[in-house]
């Protein structure tokens, strides 16, 4: 039949074959264990958001709620699989990595095209890496990553489709982080230095803020509603070959009260909303009773597993002393319920704690379950006996020394509905066995600077777990800049070498671990590493985890292919495959 | 008369001057800084801090920030940027203004038009059963915080199966042309709002109303009215209430700054894209220049709800006379 075909008919092809060559858009896996099917395009859904975002600029505010916008107009160059959190490409179609770990170079995906119609290329990638991520001056950067060891990492644009970056050294966690949003260099080139913050403030146009992701702005009415639309332009399709996102709009309503956001949820003026623990029993039973959604549990990876830490450089030296004595910590771990606040405080929806690393993170987690020992008051009692704490006076009280009580104040945040009781379920346990704690009330968003400020003696406060332990290196090697609970080992300059000195022999082993790992590219070795440092955790306690809380979110049944994503975090956005059914 | 004004309005200058540095003072004095809120965030390192606080200004001595705002209030009637947006405050507050005043007026008003007319009454059928009625939900209002009467309604709603649970419109019709639907979209959700703070002002001005007429009631020229065989209508606006107004129109002048602050902890609550979350997190955040120029707005409106009273209070009134 070859032979039979007319010119325009071979045009035709050779037009549609180039077209196929270029326009490469991305197949999603089909993820069937997530429960994914093929969705029906059109409808609309939606979301609540805690408040006003307070610029549409995402390297320019700190705003939890932009990012949940930013996440659906703008793509990085990697993302997540939704199933196994590997990382897949993105708007890289695919990188490959120096035998040396040093550099890295990322193969664009061709034809994409900004939800205005403008084309995409290594221009926009290394504007953005250039200008707003590694810019010191953009107030929602992350510049402190593009300088490894004092030198800066290297962006070069090498053809219009390929970027490379060159490292000082090799960092294997790298990869994992180039999920930053790529923007458009066309709208936003004429911005430099500190004016980046002052692009796209929330009167601009919707028309300019221009994006690769599955949705572009439409509209936005300050203090109530952010409107989305379907990008046109987006460059995925689901695993059939339906072109993404199925969903015509979305919308957010901005909803302050989580109280407000669950009436709302059951008026069915939003369709879907991530609740608490607390909030469970009555969803759940109005699910039961044939309302129409479902409450879904999942044990993610992310979340916050709230822990217990101690200063050990507390103001009163008696303290001190006692805190950074492990003996005493293992001790008071005996007498922390995590059963009972499982069950009270999270209405069950929570499972015993990782040491840094979330259970259900196959690829780093070690079961420390054994360490965590069992709630046993009498056992506590006699360690701290061994420790030569006991109530010499007899009022009921162990005493420090003569005639001092072991009095501890316990931070926590009021304003949550978890750690109110939490508190006072240590409290109550810790006066059984002796110890008396005040409860000393402050609101939760400020626990992380008053744990900076070293301004407590013992605090009930949580970090976000992440995939890989590398993102989180600030948190648990000793003298980081967020290991709080042993102040003294910061250097005094942020980024030269910690106080080693200083360091209990375990904090030395830690403190290593996270140096060699951060350098080692081979994936078994650092396995290792960081199986040895949940042990040193678990047995060394430098903070007491106390639970992994479930995530609980609540979803409309008009809607299909829903999994749970807990907020903000680039690279992981399952809205796209989201139906109306 | 109007030098009387004039001099009033002179006068509020020094005043609010004083009113702008004692505000300032005591947002310094919060312990913390703007910066705290972000600690959590993993791209927040100290370098993003020392380049925020450079850029914001914080890295120079209080006295100068301060000066650095009176001088643009003064000589460019810029009023600072919020810290939070990087906008300038004025846009900020425009952006919310207009629902504010819309909800805060509607709420005064209608609390005036109902607790003036019901004060009246119960002071005149001070034994009557509806006025024991009156009095028992005046004490009732009065008792339970706005909020808890709006979260109540909330929940019966819901009951009902009414899905305008919160915010000002639904959510299609949230950025829809105006039309006859939206005025009643509207409308269906803003008399939860409304009532929740209009009962508490109702409950206070209608008291307020009550022991006022009936302090007059007991006066010689009221019983000389009646003794000369005025019609009850006569005695009750020419006389009585007349006299027993003046102290509810002082009060109304001291309500004004409830424009910007009488609905905080509703708006957050019902959800209303009004000004009072902006104050609460400003003040929360230490974003120094939107808490300083809101609070200023509120002591400017409270100088002139103070005046107007007055200059009302001479036109009600002919014993008073300025000048």
């Amino acid at each position: 039949m070859m032979h039979r075909s007319t010119p325009t008919l071979l045009m035709l092809s050779a037009l549609l074959l180039s077209g196929l060559a270029a326009a490469a858009p991305k197949k999603s896996p089909t993820y069937t264990s997530l429960g994914v099917a093929a969705g029906k395009a059109g409808g609309n859904y939606t979301l609540a958001l805690g408040d006003s975002p307070q610029s549409f600029m995402y390297y320019g505010v700190i705003d939890n709620n932009l990012g949940l916008v930013a996440q659906q107009l703008f793509d990085g160059l990697v993302e997540f699989n939704l199933d196994t959190y590997k990382i897949e490409p993105a708007l890289a179609e695919s990188w490959t990595i120096s035998p040396d770990g040093k550099v890295y170079t990322f193969k664009l995906r061709q034809g994409v095209k900004w939800s205005d119609g403008e084309a995409f290329n290594a221009d926009d990638v290394v504007f953005t890496y250039q200008q707003l991520v590694a810019n010191p001056e953009a107030r929602a950067g992350d510049a402190g990553n593009f300088v490894i060891d004092g030198k800066k990492v290297e962006i070069d644009k090498v053809d219009a489709n390929t970027v490379r970056f060159t490292l000082p050294r090799p960092s294997p966690a790298f990869l994992l982080q180039q999920r930053y949003f790529i923007m458009p260099q066309h709208q936003l080139g004429k911005f430099k230095g500190a004016e980046v913050n002052n692009a796209w403030p929330t009167n601009t146009p919707p028309a300019e803020i221009v994006g690769t992701g599955p949705f572009k702005l439409q509209s936005y009415t300050p203090g109530q509603k952010v409107g989305l639309v379907k990008n046109p332009n987006y460059w995925k399709t689901d695993a059939a070959g339906t072109k993404l996102p199925y969903l015509n709009s979305l919308d957010f309503l901005i909803i302050r009260d989580p109280q407000a956001q669950v009436a709302s949820f059951l008026a069915g003026n939003i369709d879907q909303l991530n609740v608490t623990g607390a909030q469970f029993p009555d969803l759940k039973q109005k699910e039961v009773a044939g309302a129409a959604f479902k409450v879904i549990r999942s044990t993610a990876l992310f979340g916050s597993p709230p822990f217990v830490a101690y200063n050990f450089d507390a103001k009163d030296p008696a303290l001190a002393k006692l805190f950074s004595d492990t003996r005493f910590r293992k001790a008071m771990q005996l007498a922390v319920n995590r059963p009972r606040i499982i069950d009270t405080v999270y209405n069950g929806l929570a499972s015993l704690p990782g040491h840094g690393v979330a259970p259900v993170n196959k690829a780093f987690y070690v079961n420390t379950t054994a360490q965590l020992g069992k709630f046993d008051l009498a056992a506590a009692g006699k360690a701290l006996d061994a420790l030569g704490i006991k109530d010499t006076d007899g009022d009921g009280v162990r005493n420090v020394s003569k005639g001092k009580n072991l009095e501890i104040d316990l931070t926590y945040g009021t304003d949550s509905s978890v750690y109110p009781p939490m508190a006072t379920i240590l409290q109550n346990d810790f006066k059984q066995l002796g110890v008396k704690v005040n409860l000393k009330g402050i609101l939760s968003s400020k626990l992380l600077s008053t744990g900076l400020s070293g301004d407590y003696e013992m605090i009930l406060h949580a970090f976000g777990d992440q995939p890989d332990p590398e993102l989180r290196k600030p948190i648990w090697q000793p003298g980081g800049s967020l290991y709080y609970w042993h102040r003294s080992l910061q250097p005094a300059v942020d980024g030269q070498t910690p106080n080693i000195a200083k360091m209990q022999p375990w904090e030395k082993q830690i403190y290593d671990i996270f140096d060699e790992a951060s350098t080692t590219t081979a994936a078994a070795k650092r396995k290792a590493l960081y199986a040895r440092w949940q042990l040193l955790f678990a047995q060394y306690l430098p903070v007491t985890p106390i639970a992994k809380p479930e995530n609980i979110a609540a979803i409309s049944n008009k809607y299909g292919n829903y999994i749970y994503n807990l907020g903000v975090i680039p690279g992981y956005n399952p809205v796209p495959l989201v139906y109306q059914k | 008369m109007l030098t009387y004004t004039l001099r009033r309005i002179l006068g509020m200058l020094p005043t609010l001057l004083i009113i702008s540095a004692v505000c300032f003072t005591v947002i310094k004095l919060q312990p913390g800084s703007f910066t705290d809120q972000y600690l959590e965030d993993p791209r927040f390192t100290k370098e993003t801090v020392a380049a925020i606080t450079r850029q914001l200004g914080l890295d120079q001595p209080a006295i100068v920030q301060y000066g650095r705002w009176l001088w643009g209030v003064v000589t460019r009637l810029d009023f600072g940027f919020s810290f939070a947006s990087n906008a300038p405050v004025i846009t900020q507050i425009g952006e919310r203004l207009g629902w504010t005043v819309f909800v805060a007026l509607l709420t005064l008003l209608l609390s005036w038009l109902v607790a003036v007319p019901l004060g009246i009454y119960t002071a005149f059928n001070r034994n009557g059963l509806a006025a024991s009625v009156a009095n028992f939900l005046g004490y009732v209002g009065l008792a339970i915080p706005d909020f808890l009467v709006a979260l109540l309604l909330v929940s019966l709603t819901l009951r009902l199966g009414s899905s305008n649970v919160g915010g000002l419109f639904s959510p299609a019709m949230i950025d829809a042309p105006w039309s006859w639907a939206r005025v009643g979209d509207l409308l269906a959700h803003l008399w939860i709002p409304v009532l929740a703070v209009g009962l508490e002002g109702v409950a206070g001005l209608m008291r307020q109303m009550r022991a006022s007429m009936l302090d007059v009631l007991s006066q010689d020229y009221v019983r000389t009215a009646r003794a000369k065989g005025a019609a009850q209508q006569t005695v009750i606006w020419r006389h009585a209430v007349r006299n027993a107004i003046n102290p509810l129109i002082s009060l109304a002048g001291l309500s004004l700054p409830t424009l910007i602050s009488g609905t905080i902890v509703i708006s957050i609550v019902m959800n209303l894209p009004t000004i009072g979350p902006l104050l609460y997190e400003s003040l929360l955040n230490k974003d120094q220049y939107t808490a300083l120029t809101l609070l200023m707005l509120s002591a400017v409106l409270l100088l002139i709800g103070n005046l107007l009273a007055d200059l009302a209070l001479a036109w009600a009134d002919p014993r008073v006379r300025y000048s």
